[in-house]
């Protein structure tokens, strides 16, 4: 099944996404931070990424900057609670980074489960 | 007494260099940021628990999660009504001293045996113009930073005031300041964290220990008393917290020559 990485700090949304996407059989790999999820990060084994934007140590947007360095196929979801960085807000920014695609919170576990299989299958 | 002097007030490389509005807006923009997260937790569980209603243990797993997350949340906004009422209590002269005792009485009968506080309180007479309940926040706060930050280790927590003169630059006369000092032997920040410490959306623990306001909350009470937080950390060595607050005319008194 394909791979999917999830970053995001907070550990109680962190574990149900996961939850939510294994339950679909997908492989799923999951980072706290922007800095644990480049270290994660294997190009083999992961075909999306689903990332929060405001995070400790790099943020969402580094995220998707420096993995798509890494493997410029790789797809891209950015979710976000709110907050803006400079004149537009961190979703804006992250569609203008390239993200396939962005969830405001709150959205359901069924939305982005429904977002990732069209993406990669 | 020792003297501050210019380093005091340099403007610290961590904090916002907005003022007190910015600061609120900044706050305000963390809990929405905080509660969304929340919200789309227990929004996700309760589809789950719907869709796994026909097993009983699957559909009590998402129920327990949702309850928990309700919990997370109530704490986040017990803290933010307590900001609101803080917000319109009126200053008074306020012995810290007094405060910093409350504080670490409060702390000590929980306090595991691996941990030890080590008091060093060389003026207590200072008086500073404070809401006593907010200065006993910004106490209560760093403390259980400190603390947390020693879980799981043998550590110490060194908590010191004295007067200090605090001048704009050495050539001027400075003027006098509580400084409270916070030091931990935990497990301490590296320069980005300790650089983001007072940020309303950043937290080391978010999900498991803290709500992420916590410092940023420390930060605005300090601030709207004119006063200063610095922070210095070393990761795998320990925290270091200086507060300055304008200390009143009256209490110690300085020799002057």
């Amino acid at each position: 099944m394909p791979g999917v990485l999830i970053v995001e700090d907070d550990a109680d949304l962190r574990e149900m996404l996961r939850d939510a996407l294994e339950k679909r059989r997908y492989t799923v790999v999951t980072a706290s931070n922007g800095r644990e999820a480049l270290a994660k990060f294997r190009p083999s084994v992961i075909d999306l990424v689903v990332t929060d934007l405001l995070m400790p140590e790099e943020d969402g947007l580094m995220v998707i900057m420096k993995v798509r360095e890494i493997k410029p196929s790789v797809r891209m979801i950015a979710i976000s609670g709110g907050g803006k960085a400079g004149p537009g807000s961190y979703l804006l920014m992250a569609s203008k980074l390239g993200a396939d695609h962005v969830f405001s919170k709150p959205f359901l576990p069924s939305e982005l489960v429904m977002k990732v299989r069209e993406i990669i299958g | 007494m020792k003297k501050a002097g210019d380093k005091v007030n340099e403007t610290p490389a961590h904090l916002p260099d907005h003022g007190t509005e910015g600061n609120m807006r900044a706050i305000a923009g963390g809990i929405a940021h905080d509660l969304n997260t929340i919200l789309t937790v227990i929004y996700g569980h309760c589809e789950m628990a719907l869709e796994s209603a026909a097993n009983q243990a699957v559909a009590e797993h998402n129920i327990q999660r949702i309850i928990h997350a309700t919990n997370r949340a109530r704490v986040l906004t017990e803290e933010l009504i307590d900001l609101s009422r803080d917000l319109v209590q009126k200053a008074e002269a306020t012995r810290v001293s007094q405060i910093l005792s409350d504080t670490l009485n409060f702390y000590k009968p929980s306090l595991p045996g691996t941990i030890s506080v080590d008091e060093k309180i060389t003026s207590p007479d200072i008086y500073v113009e404070a809401v006593p309940a907010q200065l006993f926040r910004v106490f209560m706060n760093l403390t259980s930073n400190a603390l947390q930050a020693m879980e799981d280790r043998r550590g110490t927590l060194t908590v010191s005031l004295d007067l200090v003169e605090v001048s704009a630059d050495q050539s001027v006369q400075g003027t006098d300041h509580a400084h409270i000092r916070f030091e931990d032997t935990g497990k301490g920040m590296d320069g980005e964290t300790a650089r983001k410490a007072v940020s309303p959306f950043f937290t080391s623990g978010k999900g498991a220990k803290g709500t992420g306001l916590g410092l940023a909350v420390v930060n605005e009470i300090v601030n709207n008393m004119e006063g200063t937080l610095k922070i210095s950390s070393e990761s795998g060595k320990g925290t270091i917290v200086d507060v300055f607050i304008p200390a009143l005319p009256f209490g110690p008194v300085r020799e002057k020559i």
